[in-house]
Order: C-alpha cells, then structure tokens, then sequence
C-alpha cells in the first residue's frame, strides 16, 4: 500500500495546478481578506484580532480544500474509468485504495497549513507561543481527516457530470456556513444559529480556541466526531454498495 | 474416468452450478466447468453471452447467485490478495497522469512474488513508452500496459479479457508470442476473444458460451467436427433435383445458387459417397474443413433456433 500512497503522492505533487489550489491559493486569499486589517482590531466575541482570527479559518480553508477535492473527484473518475476495478484484481487490499487515497491527501494539506501560518507570521505579524504553532497545526491537520472521510462519501455517491457541482457546493457550502472566510459573528442571527452545527465551524474553533490559549471546546469536538462518524460510516456503506455492483 | 477426476482434483479454477442473474436475464445459467494446469484456453460466445460476467465471477468482482467458484482451492479474492492472479479486464482502467514506468512499478509492488520491473516492461512490449504518461497512450498502448499489470509478478492463473482488441496485426502476434511463453511455463491462461483465428491458433481449449451456458467444450479440431465438419461445393451441369440433394446422409446445410451447390456435411465421406450414388457428375468438387468461424456460427445458429 506504501507503494500507491508514494505514486499518489508523486502525482498529486507533479500536477501543479491542484497544487496551487490547495497550497497557495489559501494564503492568497488570507491576504485578501486579512491584508487590509490593522492588528488591533478584534473580532467580536473572541478576542482575537482578526489576523490571527483569520490565520486559523484559512488553514482551516487550506487543509479542507485538499483533502475533500482530492478525494471526491479523483475517486469518482476512477470509479468511473475502471482504475478501481484494475487496483481490485491485484492483492491490495480492499480498502487500500481508500486509505492511500486519504494519506496523499493529508500530506498535501501540511504545506497548506504551514504555508498559511508562515504568510501570517510574516506579513501580519501573528505572534503566538510555540506550543500554539505546533498544536494548531496538530488540530488543523487530524481535525482534516473528517473532511477526508466526506470527500471519499462523495466520490463513491456520485460520478461523471454531477461529482464536481456536488463537490462545490458542499466545498463552498462548508467554507461559507462554517465561517472561514468570515467570521460567524458577522451573520445574522438565524444564519449563526444553523453555523453552531456546521462541521467547518467547530473544525475552525479548535484552532481558536488554541490561539486564546484554552482547550478546545467538549462540544466542539463531540460535533467533529459526530461528522467523523457519519461521513466515515456513509464512505463505508457506499464504498461496499459500489463494490458488490462493479 | 480416473484421468478426470484426477483433474478436477487439481483444478486451478473451477466453477460449480454457478448461475448469476440481472433482473429477469440468466446471464451465467448453470455453469459447471474446471481449468487445469498449463491450459490455455479460449472463452468464445456471441455478445451478451455471458463471457464477461464469467470472468467477473472468476475474479471475484461478482458474487453467484448460486453455485460456487473457487480458484486455486480458495475463494477468487483469496487467491488474488495471494497474488496468485493476473488479470486484465476490458473494463479495467489505468490510473492517470503517472508515466506507465511508475504504474508498472506499482504493479510489481503490490504483487508478493514480483518480475523485475524492466523485465515486465519489456515483455509487454513497453519498454519504449515507459516514460509516457500513461493518458496519452493509444489503445493499443493501453492494451499492453494493462497486459503488463496483469503479468507483474509470479501467479499461476492469467486471465485476459479481449486482450488484443485495439491492436495492430504486428502488436497481435507479438501479444500471442509472450503469451505462449507463460503458458510454456505452466501458466493457465484464459482468453475471451471475438477473434475466432486467435482461438484456433492459441488456445488448447475452446469453450464456446451461450445464454450463460456451456454449449462446447473442447480442442479447436473438435469443436470444428462437432459443427458438421466439413464443407462440400460443386457445380452440376443441367437441371438440379434440390430433393435428392437435401436427402444425402450427414448433410447440416445446404445451399443451392443456380448450378453451384454448397453443404455442410457431418460425415463428408459418406455425403459424397451418396452423392456419386446418385448418378450426378459433380464438377470442381472441394471438399475443405469448417473455419472455427463457420463452426462457431454453426454450433450458435443451432442452439439459437432450438426453442428455449
């Protein structure tokens, strides 16, 4: 399996466009949406200003971009083209292909991460302890693999012509409702009562909730396990649905 | 009686009353048949004949309904998580934007027993195009790589599924050269194929696949003289009696076109016999052995007007 996570990867480092997406593009857009910000102002209810407010919410961004766009199209085209059912006929094991799919995925999202916290850092001063750093980028990266999960759902769920507006919608859908390109605290209020139970808000708080220096929050993480297990579970059922049928 | 049981004993695949349905269709009915060292045999049938589904079911990409397969002693997924399979399928997809080099690396990692990499390459006949990306590849191209996944490491059964369609002549006879090579080296190969002169060439074993069941099984010669072996023409001089003609013994078909008579006769000798006995003068008489084609024509045609 050491063998597909490594030619997975080579491919996924090779394609330099997806690459740009899922790396640069989210410190790009940090910089947009950040740049203009003094270092003083603070976002309502958190204490932070919105630089370091911002830092989690777009590594946050970066680490979901690469992991669920990487698994639900190439998962669904592969499905479709016939690689899955090639990989079935040699003695990888069933799921192999699944979990070496993921890991590439997460390599790709560290750089994501770090690149976002290294923009932070230098062009807007973030300061934080190296505890924070290291847990931040700890919580971003595991905190991913729910995200992971729902991306393999969505390329066993659906093919061809209809997986890339899936995809966005959920992608766009996540970011937006959860809060990463804005702060929560700007919506209306019947808007943050549906945010509170959006996966990508609670992913998002545990970052912000180290750079205050707290614990993340119980319920924070019990929604995230939640969504883990939901997104894990339905990948199984339909990963086994599409096995039995191909 | 001893030989077969011996055999069967020493299966490298075998199916047992295996059927497999699709809403109302049968598409594998009853199938009953077992694969032995170093044969290399051919899967024949019209399209919808169950071929693929019978190679899906080998391969445990597909469960019976009922029946059981099994493959080398075990259950099909068994013996290919032992690597004790290679298979390539028409359906079966190369991962993209990776050079075929990397993809047949791959192949020879995943595999417990593998073949040099440069040695499978070259086999396939890939070794020019190992740098290419594996998108850009022609269909025959495709064709070969996948053969060259199929034949990564060391495994006892090959099983090939329309192996050469998209080659050229020249890529064909160079395929069929490797894979007699395996054979000789106590593989079992199994083929489906629609080119009926790749069977007749290849193969030591032809079976031939109807509506899910097994409507012949044998060497190529065989399959051939079930058919009604031979072919007759001639052309006659005068008026043509049609029904003495069709009243000759041992005749399967046959045409009349003017003067010109063709048959198909089960038993050539005793037709001709009959046909002298007659009193006629046939002249340019040809007698001349079915193709596998007309043979497998012939077998399909009858089973196709025999009421299901």
């Amino acid at each position: 399996m050491n063998a597909l996570i490594r030619l997975e990867l080579a491919r996924a480092l090779r394609n330099r466009k997806s690459l740009f997406f899922s790396v640069a593009y989210p410190s790009i857009l940090f910089l947009l949406i950040a740049g203009t910000a003094d270092s003083t102002t603070k976002v309502d209810g958190t204490g932070l200003t919105l630089p370091t407010y911002m830092m989690v919410s777009m590594a946050s961004f970066g680490a979901l971009t690469a992991v669920l766009m990487g698994n639900s199209k190439r998962i669904a085209k592969e499905r479709e083209n016939g690689w899955v059912r090639q990989l079935r006929l040699t003695p990888l094991p069933g799921r192999g292909y699944v979990l070496a799919k993921t890991a590439s995925a997460a390599v790709v999202s560290l750089p994501a991460i770090v690149m976002v916290f290294l923009v932070a850092a230098i062009g807007k001063d973030v300061r934080l302890d190296a505890w924070q750093w290291l847990a931040l980028t700890g919580a971003i990266w595991a905190g991913s693999l729910v995200f992971a999960a729902l991306g393999v759902a969505i390329g066993y769920l659906a093919t061809g012509d209809a997986v890339r507006p899936i995809t966005m919608i959920t992608y766009f859908g996540l970011s937006i409702l959860g809060g990463l390109w804005m702060p929560t605290t700007t919506f209306p209020g019947w808007l943050q009562d549906i945010a509170e139970w959006v996966p990508t808000r609670a992913y998002a708080a545990l970052g912000q909730a180290i750079e205050q220096s707290q614990a993340p929050h119980t319920g924070d993480i019990a929604l995230l396990a939640v969504f883990f297990v939901l997104f894990s579970g339905g990948a199984a059922w339909l990963y086994r649905k599409d096995t039995l049928k191909a | 009686m001893t030989t077969t049981a011996v055999k069967t004993a020493a299966a490298v695949a075998g199916f047992d009353r295996v059927t497999k349905t699709y809403g109302d269709v049968r598409a594998v009915d009853g199938l009953t048949l077992a694969l032995h060292p170093g044969e290399t045999v051919a899967l024949l049938g019209p399209n919808g004949a169950g071929k693929s589904t019978t190679l899906d079911l080998l391969l445990g990409l597909k469960r019976p309904d009922s029946g059981t397969v099994s493959v080398l002693g075990t259950e099909p997924r068994d013996a290919i998580v032992a690597g004790r399979v290679g298979a390539m399928l028409q359906s079966g997809g190369l991962m993209e934007e990776v050079t075929v080099a990397e993809l047949v690396r791959l192949a020879c990692s995943l595999h417990p027993r593998p073949y040099p990499v440069s040695e499978v390459l070259a086999r396939a006949g890939v070794t020019q195009i190992a740098d290419r990306k594996v998108d850009k590849l022609s269909g025959g191209q495709a064709q070969r790589v996948r053969f060259a996944l199929a034949t990564a490491g060391d495994s006892d059964l090959i099983v090939l599924d329309e192996p050469t369609t998209g080659m050229d002549v020249t890529a064909r006879q160079a395929f069929w050269a490797t894979m007699r090579e395996q054979a000789d080296r106590g593989r079992t190969v199994l083929f489906a194929t629609h080119y009926l002169e790749e069977a007749d060439a290849i193969a030591d074993r032809v079976l031939v696949l109807h509506r899910g069941r097994l409507l012949a099984d044998g060497t190529a010669a065989e399959i051939k003289a079930r058919a009604g072996a031979r072919r007759i023409s001639f052309d006659l001089d005068g008026p043509v009696d049609q029904a003495a003609l069709r009243a000759l013994p041992s005749l399967t078909r046959c045409d009349v076109s003017g003067q010109t008579v063709r048959m198909q006769s089960a038993d050539a000798d005793a037709t001709v016999h009959a046909l002298y006995g007659l009193g006629l003068y046939p002249r340019n008489l040809e007698v001349a052995g079915l193709g596998l084609e007309q043979a497998f024509v012939a077998i399909t045609a009858a089973e196709e007007a025999r009421p299901s």
